[in-house]
């Protein structure tokens, strides 16, 4: 009988002697280099008015000190709070001689975030085409006909394509902190992150931690659309139709809880759960949402994805 | 329990919506034998062998691989089968010798040393390191052979393995299946529907039309079956020599097929012929003989049966 493990490091060896993986790979890096590259040319085109950044910080709050006297009437709260922490972030940072607006290391990592949603594109593509091409290939007869229950050879290959995922994580994780450390230096490295806590104080936090966050958002997406598209892929058996049915899903489902917005059973779509970071920064599609509804709806499409997965894996003849 | 089959089938049937694809096949496969499914093209022999496998489930019965369940215990039974259904598709990207570095760990206890003695079985040294879309398809047959043979199973199947193989292919593929089951004692389990070729590797054969067992023989007993051989004979006026001889003669089969008469009897049985008929002063153009091929009989045991 086989054992798990062997049957991963099969789906392992699948995935990363094929040269289309490393291609991807190749795609992540490069995009990292033009985001890293544009931002430090972004910089360097600016450098003027980088030299006396603690005079214009100090403009800043002036103008901003004036705007909320002058139209301290007709702007929403929200907006008033939001420009006294500028202040008082501005006040921090001239004090303590930190330029707030100069790249360092972390900027480019945190920048780097934004590049999850390439990852999560490019482990779709992996992920659909798990099952789906060994029935274009023919070799899921190879595959089944062993000592391994279909369950088992399935879970083989979602947790192989997990740690794909997790392998592009890293990737981008490392990769953006290397073209920070060499395009900006290490001194950034200590740098704290500036936040107004609840006491009206002004705090140093981990520019660390605050990365580690903005990438674990990005992952509850990624692990969601993943086994979107692992359920496709042992739905359709075709490798083109399962690509590019997930990626469909995956672009127009966004779109389509926007234009919706305005009717209240578009809370119970994945797509309007699915980015958590609508909770901590941003306001939730609707209004009556909460963070445990969106955790909620999530787990019960979780389980849905991975029933659905099953049953159309282990219960299915292979015929043709 | 036959403690020499390694393969029972019991009442297999396996029902689509109200077709009846397979229908209560009941059968053993001994160790050390060739054993054949023939039939026409969709008579059901893929279905049987692919239910056997565990790619199609049953509808009824059971299948005992050295008398574990396949449905029961898919796992362990499955420890005992090689297969090659229809074309050995492997993993082109991966070279020959990755491909069955895959198939070794779904195993326990594949060596090195085992993949290279298979390697060797099917002659494959010095192409091993190769892509398998290198490989040509009869390269990748051998490839399929040895990917069946690695884990040293009791039972090897084979789903229409000739196709698309030429004859020199074709030949070896025969060579190795007769090695292994007289050599390891391996059952092997060959379908196909031509017949020829049957003909030349088994040594039984299970003929299936329609979903139904017709018949099991031995390869033997097909080829000395009664009516194996006939006596043409041509005449001037066969109607009339037919109820002649049928009174000289009796005990003789004749029937008249586009004027001619064939008669099933065997070559001793000419001299007699030919005298009964001179004396009766029967003008005799000419008397051969007629081999009855298997294919013919094969043809007379699913005649009229209509694919379901």
């Amino acid at each position: 009988m086989s054992s798990f493990g062997m049957l991963l490091r099969n789906e392992n060896m699948k995935i990363y002697r094929r040269p289309r993986t490393w291609a991807m790979v190749g795609i992540l890096i490069l995009a990292l280099m033009l985001l890293a590259g544009l931002m430090k040319w972004d910089e360097s085109s600016s450098q003027d008015s980088a030299a006396n950044w603690k005079q214009n910080l100090m403009q800043d709050n002036e103008h901003m000190q004036q705007s909320l006297k002058e139209q301290a009437a007709d702007s929403s709260p929200e907006m008033k709070q939001m420009m006294e922490e500028r202040i008082l972030l501005n006040e921090y940072a001239i004090e303590h001689d930190i330029n707030p607006n100069e790249n360092s290391l972390w900027s480019i990592v945190n920048a780097s975030s934004m590049l999850i949603v390439l990852v999560t594109l490019l482990t779709v593509v992996i992920a659909a085409d798990m099952v789906a091409a060994e029935f274009s290939w023919g070799t899921i007869k190879l595959l089944l006909v062993g000592p391994a229950s279909r369950s088992k050879v399935l879970l083989s290959k979602y947790a192989a394509s997990l740690l794909f995922a997790l392998f592009l994580l890293v990737v981008n994780f490392a990769v953006s902190f290397a073209l920070g450390a060499g395009l900006e230096g290490m001194d950034g490295l200590s740098q704290p992150l500036l936040t107004v806590g609840a006491d009206g104080a002004v705090h140093e936090g981990s520019m660390l931690l605050d990365s580690l966050q903005r990438y674990g958002f990005s992952i509850v997406q990624l692990i969601m659309y993943v086994t979107m598209a692992f359920m496709i892929s042992a739905s359709f058996r075709s490798s083109s139709m399962a690509i590019a049915f997930s990626l469909l899903f995956i672009l127009a489902g966004n779109t389509l809880v926007n234009i919706l917005a305005r009717y209240e059973w578009v809370k119970y779509l994945m797509f309007a759960n699915v980015d958590l970071s609508q909770y901590v920064s941003g306001t939730p599609i609707r209004p009556e949402m909460t963070l445990t509804f969106s955790i909620g709806i999530l787990v019960a499409y979780y389980a849905l994805f991975h029933f659905i997965t099953w049953i159309m894996f282990t219960k299915r003849d292979v015929a043709g | 329990m036959n403690e020499e089959a390694v393969l029972q089938l019991r009442n297999v049937t396996k029902k689509i919506g109200r077709r009846t694809i397979v229908d209560n096949l009941t059968l053993d496969v001994q160790r050390g034998e060739v054993f054949g499914f023939l039939g026409p093209n969709g008579a059901g022999k893929t279905t049987t062998i692919r239910m056997i496998v565990g790619l199609i489930s049953m509808t009824k019965g059971e299948a005992l691989i050295k008398g574990v369940s396949v449905r029961k215990h898919f796992e362990l039974a499955m420890t005992h089968v090689g297969a090659i259904v229809e074309n050995p598709e492997m993993y082109k990207f991966l070279t020959g010798y990755q491909n069955l570095v895959l198939c070794a760990r779904r195993h326990a206890g594949v060596t090195k040393e085992r993949i290279k003695e298979v390697v060797k079985l099917v002659g494959l040294e010095n192409r091993i390191n190769d892509k398998v879309k290198r490989y040509s398809l009869g390269m990748r047959q051998r490839l399929g052979v040895a990917q069946a043979l690695l884990h040293k199973p009791s039972v090897l199947i084979f789903d229409e393995p000739t196709n698309g193989l030429d004859p020199a292919g074709i030949r070896e593929l025969r060579d190795y299946m007769r090695n292994v089951a007289q050599q390891e004692g391996i059952g092997v389990i060959v379908s196909s529907h031509l017949l020829s070729e049957m003909e030349l590797m088994c040594d039984r054969v299970a003929i299936i039309q329609a979903g139904k067992l017709i018949d099991v023989r031995t390869m033997s007993e097909l080829k000395n079956a009664v009516g194996h051989q006939q006596i043409i004979v041509e005449v001037e006026n066969p109607v009339h020599t037919m109820e002649y001889l049928s009174t000289a003669l009796p005990g003789l089969a004749i029937s008249l097929q586009d004027g001619k008469l064939e008669i099933m009897a065997g070559r001793e049985r000419i001299p007699e012929l030919n005298r009964t008929l001179v004396y009766a002063d029967i003008d005799v153009y000419s008397i051969r003989m007629a081999n009855l091929s298997l294919e013919d009989q094969f043809l007379e045991l699913t005649r009229g049966e209509q694919i379901v």
